[in-house]
C-alpha cells in the first residue's frame, strides 16, 4: 500500500536518523567536533504541502550528511534539521502563530537558516520583518507565489536582502503558461478557453493575466468563474463551458477539492482539455483516488523535477531516491524546490566558506549550479529564482498529462517526455 | 462509620469582611495579599522568563488575556454569550494597520483610534443582534468575523489575501511587554471595579431577569450598548496591539481561534472572575506552545484537556484557589 | 435546468448533514458539535475498513456505521451526560471532542487527495440536455427516503414516539414511564448513524478531508438555524433555501460570493426572527 509511508512514519524515521546521526558522531571523531549547522524549517506539518517539503528536506539533508556534511572553510560539518509546526495552512488559526515559531527557531534552536515555509502568502509575507530583524537567510521552497514577496525585497533591498525565494512567482509563470498555451494552439488548433479560478490572491492575479495576454494572443476567453476555497460543485461553470464549445479550460487551483471537478469534467464529457495549475492533482496517488478521472488532464508544476527526465539528471537521482525512502514519487513539486534548496545552501556555505550573512548573501546572489529543476540563478535585486528557458540556463516549470495512470512531461519541449494527447470525445 | 467533608470559613476571613479589615496589619495582609501577588506576578513574570520568544509568548498571552476578559465580562455581567473575539481583533488590527501604512500614523496614534472606533463599529454591527440571547447571539457573533473576511477577499481591498506587511513594529521587547501588561492589569481591575458601581448593578440585573429591569424604567438595549462596547473595544485594542507585534495585518485576524480561545480561557481560570480568564490564558498560551514540538497533535491534546476540564472540574482553577484562601475543610463523623 | 437539477442535489445534500444533528438537538436540546467529526470518523472508517482490512464495500459502509453510532451514543453516556443541561459547557466539550476526533486523522496523516470513496455506480446520465453523475441522483433517493424513514419511525413505532415525547414535553414523558437519559442515548446513536448515512453518500463525490468535518458542522448549524432549530418541516425548508441559494449566486452574481451571501443570510434569519423560518420557541420570540 502507498500510503503506508505518509506522515505517521515520518516521526520513527526522523528518530532514526537523530540515532544513526549520534551514532556516525561517536564513530567518526573528526565530525564529532564539528558543530551543526541548523536548518530550521517552519512549515505547516498538518498539509500535504508542509509534508511534501518536509520530505524533500529531510531527504537532501540525509543524503548530504551521509556523504559527510558540508565543508565549512575546511571542517566538514553535518547539516541538523528543526522543524516546527506553523499550523499557518488552518483557515482558523492566526499567522501570528507561524510567526512565533519562525522566531523561536531562530532564538532558541539557533537556526542559522530558515528554510521551507511559512507556506502561506500572509505568514510568509509578514515572517520577512521577522528574518530581517533577527538578519537570518531564509530560502522559501514551498508556497508563497504571491509577486508581493520579491516586489518588497526590490523595494527594500537593504532591509529584506535575508530572503530569497525558489518557488517562483505568478508572473513568470504567466509568461511560461502563455508560451505553453501558444505551443498547444500550434499543435493543435485551440482558440477558445474557459478560465475557472480560486478565489485566493495568486489564482485571481493569475486568471486575470492569463486572460488578457490570451485574448491579446487572439484567443477567446468565453467564461471566468472565481470559486471560493473549498468549493465542491462546478456543474454549473462545466455546462457553461460544454454550451460554448470551448476546447482549453484553464483551472487555478491550490485546494483539494478540485479533483471534484476533474471527476464532473470526466463524468459530463466536457470536450475541452483541462490544462492549468491544479496542485490537488499533482501527487501520484491521483490517478486511483480518482478512478482514473483524471485521464488527459494536463498539470502545470510551478518547477520541474517531481517526474525524472533526462534532460536534468538530478531530477532522476532524487526521484529514485524518493522513491526509495518513501516508496512514492514525490507529491508536489514542493518536494523538489524543498530537496534543492539543501544543495543549494550546502553550495553557497561551502563557497562563502562562511556561516556570516554578509558571506552568504552575496554567494547566493553569485549561484550558478544544477538543481532538480534546471539551473538556480537569483536574480541579485529581487532575489528571485530567474525561470522560462532552457534547462541548462534557468530554472523551469513542467507541464505533465496524466497518461494511463502515469505522469508525463509534455511541456516545455526540452525537458518533454511525450506528446500531448487528447481524449476520445474530443477528436 | 460514615464521614463527610465539612468545609468552614478561616477565621480571618471572617474578621475581615467589611471596614474591619484596616483593624490590623495581618488584616490588611490578608485582603490585600492575592490582588498584590497577582500584579507582582505579572509584573516580574517578563523577567523570568528564560528567553526573548517566550517573553513574546507572554506578550501574546497577555493579548489572548484581553480578548478572555471581554468575553468573560460580557458573558458573566451581561449575560451575552459573544464569540466575536475574532471579529473584534480583526476590525483592530485592521483599523489600526491601515492607518499606519496608508497615512504613515505612529503607533501611539493608530492603537488609541482603533480601539475607540474599532469598539464603534463592532457594536454598531452587534446592536442588532442585542434583542437575541443565548447561543444564538453566539452564533451571530462568530459569523461576523468570518463575513468580514469574505468580503475582504471577494472584494480583494486592504491588501486581500496578501495582507500588509511591514507596519511599524513595538521599538523592543521590554517597551511592548511594559504597556501591555499594566494595561491588561488596568482593564482587569477597572472592570472588576465597575461591575459592583451602580451601572454593574444594573448590568447583573439585567443577566439574572432583563423584564423586572424594564419594569424598573430602566433602558436596558442602551446598558447593553454600552456594555457592548467596553467589551468590543477591549477586543479591538488587543487586535491592535497584535497588528503591530510583528508588523502585520492580514485575513487570518478574523482567524476563529480568537473566538475560541477565549472561552477556553475562561473555562480554565473559572467564569465570572475577571482575573480568572486573565490566567487561564497565562497557563494556555505557553501550554500551546510547548506542546509545539507534538505537531499536529498537538490541537487534539489541547482540546482533549479543555473537553476534561469542562466535563469534570467545572468550577475552573481561580474558584478553586479562592476556596482554598478562604476556608479550610476537614472530616467529621455523622 | 441546470440550476434546478443542481440546486436540488446541493439541497438534498444539506438536508442529509443536518437531519442528525436536527435530530440530537430536537430529541434532547443537545447541539451535538461533534457531528462533522462523526462525519469524517464514517469517512475514513469506510476507507480503511475497504482499503486495509479488504471487507467489501456495503460490508465496511455498515460496519462504520455502526461503529459510528455506538461512539455517538457512548459519548453522551459517557462524558456529555456530565454536563448535560449547561448550554455552554455542552457545546465546548463536544467540539472539544469532535476537534480531537478530526485533529487525530490530521496528526496520523489522512491528509492527502489520496482518500476518495468509490461511487457507488459509475458513470452519470442525461436528464433534459444536464449531464449528472448517478451519485447525485443516488444522494436525491437516499434523501428522499431517509425522509420517509424518519417520518415513518417518529410517527409509528414505540421507540420513536418516545423520542418525540421527549421533544414536545420532557416532564409529561417522564410521567409516563420513558427515560430522558435513555432517549438522548438513542438519539445521538441516531443522529450520529444519520451522519455516517449522509457521509457515505456524499463523500464519493469528492475526497474525504478534515477540513470537511469542520464544513459540514458549519453547514448543519447554518440549516438549522435559518429552517428553525427543532422542527423537521424546518430542517428540509432550511436546507432547501440554502441550497438553492448558494447555486443561485454562484450562477447569478459569481461564486465568491457565494459564501457572503449565506452568511448575510443567516445573520439576518437571527436578528429578524431568531427561532428560524418554521420554529416555535417561545423564549426567543420573547424579545427584549
Amino acid at each position: 500500500m502507498q500510503n503506508k509511508s505518509l506522515v505517521s512514519h515520518i516521526g520513527t524515521r526522523l528518530l532514526l536518523m537523530l540515532i544513526i546521526l549520534t551514532f556516525l558522531f561517536f564513530l567518526n571523531p573528526k565530525v564529532s567536533f564539528a558543530q551543526p549547522i541548523v536548518l530550521g524549517v517552519p512549515i505547516s506539518r498538518g498539509y500535504p504541502d508542509g509534508v511534501d517539503a518536509e520530505r524533500g528536506i529531510t531527504l537532501a539533508v540525509e543524503e548530504i550528511n551521509a556523504a559527510g556534511g558540508v565543508n565549512v572553510a575546511g571542517t566538514k560539518r553535518p547539516f541538523k534539521l528543526e522543524i516546527s509546526d506553523t499550523r499557518d495552512l488552518e483557515p482558523g488559526v492566526p499567522v501570528a502563530e507561524a510567526l512565533l515559531a519562525v522566531e523561536r527557531l531562530i532564538i532558541e534552536k539557533k537556526a542559522n537558516f530558515i528554510v521551507g515555509g511559512p507556506i502561506r502568502s500572509e505568514g510568509a509575507l509578514a515572517a520577512m520583518d521577522v528574518l530581517s530583524k533577527h538578519k537570518t537567510v531564509s530560502i522559501l521552497s514551498a508556497g508563497v507565489l504571491s509577486p508581493a514577496y520579491h516586489k518588497r525585497v526590490a523595494e527594500n533591498y537593504d532591509k529584506y536582502k535575508f530572503c530569497f525565494r525558489t518557488t517562483g512567482s505568478v508572473i513568470p509563470m504567466i509568461e511560461g503558461t502563455l508560451g505553453t498555451f501558444e505551443s498547444f494552439k500550434a499543435k493543435k488548433g485551440f482558440d477558445k478557453a474557459y478560465i475557472m479560478v480560486q478565489d485566493v490572491a495568486h489564482a485571481r492575479a493569475a486568471g486575470n493575466s492569463l486572460k488578457e495576454g490570451l485574448e491579446k494572443k487572439g484567443w477567446k476567453i468565453i467564461g471566468y468563474e472565481i470559486y471560493p476555497t473549498g468549493t465542491t460543485d462546478f456543474s454549473v461553470g462545466l455546462s457553461k463551458a460544454k454550451e460554448a464549445k470551448v476546447q482549453v479550460l484553464i483551472p487555478w487551483f491550490d485546494m483539494p477539492e478540485v479533483s471534484i471537478l476533474m471527476k464532473q469534467w470526466y463524468d459530463m464529457k466536457v470536450p475541452a482539455l483541462p490544462i492549468g495549475y491544479i496542485h490537488a492533482l499533482q501527487d501520484e496517488g491521483t490517478w486511483k483516488a480518482t478512478d482514473g478521472k483524471v485521464a488527459y488532464s494536463v498539470v502545470l508544476y510551478a518547477k520541474a523535477g517531481s517526474v525524472a527526465t533526462k534532460a536534468i539528471p538530478m531530477s532522476e537521482a532524487f526521484v529514485s531516491g524518493h522513491k526509495k525512502k518513501y516508496g512514492i514519487e514525490p507529491r508536489s513539486e514542493w518536494t523538489s524546490t524543498s530537496y534543492t534548496v539543501v544543495y543549494i545552501l550546502k553550495d553557497a556555505i561551502e563557497r562563502a566558506k562562511s556561516l556570516e550573512p554578509e558571506a552568504i548573501i552575496p554567494a547566493l546572489e553569485k549561484m550558478d549550479m544544477m538543481g532538480t529543476y534546471g539551473k538556480v540563478k537569483f536574480d541579485p535585486k529581487s532575489h528571485q529564482i530567474i525561470e522560462n528557458g532552457d534547462p541548462k540556463e534557468t530554472a523551469v516549470s513542467m507541464w505533465a498529462q496524466w497518461v494511463d495512470g502515469k505522469r508525463v512531461i509534455v511541456y516545455p519541449d526540452k525537458i518533454a517526455t511525450r506528446a500531448l494527447e487528447l481524449p476520445p470525445w474530443m477528436k | 462509620m460514615d464521614k463527610r467533608k465539612e468545609r468552614l470559613d478561616r477565621g480571618i476571613k471572617v474578621r475581615t469582611e467589611g471596614i474591619y479589615a484596616i483593624s490590623s496589619w495581618r488584616g490588611i495582609a490578608y485582603v490585600l495579599l492575592p490582588t498584590l501577588s497577582f500584579i507582582l506576578v505579572m509584573l516580574t513574570l517578563p523577567l523570568i522568563v528564560p528567553s526573548t520568544t517566550w517573553q513574546r509568548i507572554m506578550t501574546i498571552a497577555c493579548i489572548f488575556a484581553l480578548l478572555a476578559l471581554s468575553f468573560d465580562f460580557l458573558a458573566h455581567f451581561v449575560g451575552i454569550v459573544c464569540l466575536g473575539g475574532a471579529f473584534f481583533t480583526g476590525v483592530g488590527g485592521y483599523i489600526s494597520g491601515l492607518l499606519n501604512s496608508a497615512f504613515g500614523l505612529p503607533m501611539a496614534i493608530t492603537i488609541p483610534i482603533a480601539t475607540i472606533a474599532g469598539g464603534a463599529i463592532c457594536t454598531l454591527f452587534l446592536i442588532p443582534c442585542l434583542p437575541i440571547r443565548g447561543i444564538y447571539f453566539a452564533i451571530v457573533s462568530l459569523m461576523y468575523p468570518i463575513l468580514f473576511h469574505r468580503v475582504i477577499q471577494a472584494l480583494n481591498i486592504f491588501g486581500g489575501t496578501d495582507g500588509l506587511p511591514g507596519l511599524a513594529t513595538f521599538p523592543n521587547i521590554w517597551v511592548e511587554l511594559y504597556s501591555i501588561i499594566p494595561i491588561t492589569l488596568l482593564l482587569t481591575f477597572g472592570l472588576r471595579r465597575l461591575v459592583n458601581e451602580d451601572f454593574g448593578i444594573v448590568l447583573r440585573a439585567i443577566k439574572d431577569n432583563d423584564q423586572a429591569v424594564r419594569a424598573s424604567n430602566i433602558n436596558i438595549a442602551w446598558y447593553k450598548t454600552k456594555a457592548v462596547y467596553i467589551a468590543s473595544a477591549i477586543g479591538c485594542f488587543a487586535g491592535a496591539c497584535l497588528a503591530h507585534l510583528y508588523g502585520w495585518v492580514g485575513l487570518s485576524l478574523f482567524a476563529l481561534d480568537f473566538s475560541i480561545f477565549p472561552i477556553a480561557a475562561t473555562v480554565v481560570g473559572g467564569g465570572g472572575t475577571l482575573v480568572g480568564p486573565i490566567i487561564g490564558a497565562f497557563i494556555l498560551a505557553p501550554l500551546s506552545e510547548m506542546l509545539r514540538a507534538f505537531g499536529p497533535l498537538r490541537v487534539v491534546f489541547y482540546s482533549l484537556i479543555l473537553a476534561g476540564l469542562v466535563i469534570y472540574k467545572t468550577e475552573g482553577l481561580l474558584p478553586f484557589l479562592q476556596r482554598k484562601y478562604h476556608q479550610f475543610e476537614r472530616w467529621t463523623e455523622v | 435546468m441546470n440550476i434546478f437539477i443542481f440546486g436540488l442535489v446541493n439541497s438534498v445534500i444539506l438536508a442529509l448533514i443536518a437531519s442528525g444533528f436536527a435530530l440530537v438537538y430536537g430529541v434532547s436540546r443537545l447541539a451535538n458539535f461533534a457531528h462533522g467529526a462523526l462525519y469524517i470518523l464514517v469517512g475514513f472508517a469506510t476507507w480503511l475498513f475497504l482499503n486495509r482490512l479488504g471487507i467489501n464495500y456495503i460490508g465496511s459502509i455498515l460496519l462504520s456505521i455502526i461503529i459510528v453510532s455506538a461512539i455517538g451514543a457512548a459519548i453522551y453516556r459517557l462524558l456529555l451526560i456530565r454536563v448535560k443541561g449547561m448550554p455552554a459547557s455542552e457545546i465546548i466539550a463536544s467540539l472539544a471532542i469532535g476537534i480531537a476526533i478530526m485533529e487525530l486523522f490530521r496528526w496520523r496523516g489522512f491528509i492527502s487527495e489520496a482518500y476518495m470513496l468509490p461511487p457507488f455506480v459509475k458513470g452519470s446520465v442525461n436528464i433534459a440536455g444536464v449531464f449528472i453523475d448517478w451519485q447525485r441522483l443516488i444522494i436525491i433517493g437516499v434523501g428522499l427516503g431517509m425522509m420517509l424513514f424518519l417520518w415513518l419511525f417518529t410517527h409509528h413505532t414505540k421507540v420513536g414516539l418516545s423520542l418525540r415525547a421527549i421533544a414536545q414535553d420532557k416532564h409529561a414523558s417522564i410521567m409516563s414511564g420513558i427515560e430522558p437519559d435513555r432517549t438522548a442515548v438513542i438519539s445521538l446513536a441516531m443522529g450520529s448513524a444519520l451522519a455516517g448515512i449522509a457521509a457515505v453518500v456524499i463523500l464519493p463525490l469528492g475526497n474525504i478531508t478534515v477540513e470537511t468535518g469542520y464544513m459540514v458542522l458549519t453547514n448543519a448549524i447554518a440549516v438549522c438555524i435559518i429552517g428553525g432549530l427543532g422542527s423537521w418541516a424546518g430542517v428540509f425548508a432550511g436546507a432547501f433555501l440554502l441550497g438553492f441559494t448558494e447555486i443561485l449566486t454562484a450562477a447569478l452574481i459569481g461564486p465568491q460570493w457565494q459564501m457572503v451571501v449565506v452568511l448575510l443570510f443567516i445573520i439576518l434569519t437571527l436578528i429578524l426572527k431568531p427561532s428560524g423560518l418554521l420554529g416555535r420557541q417561545k423564549e426567543l420570540e420573547e424579545r427584549v
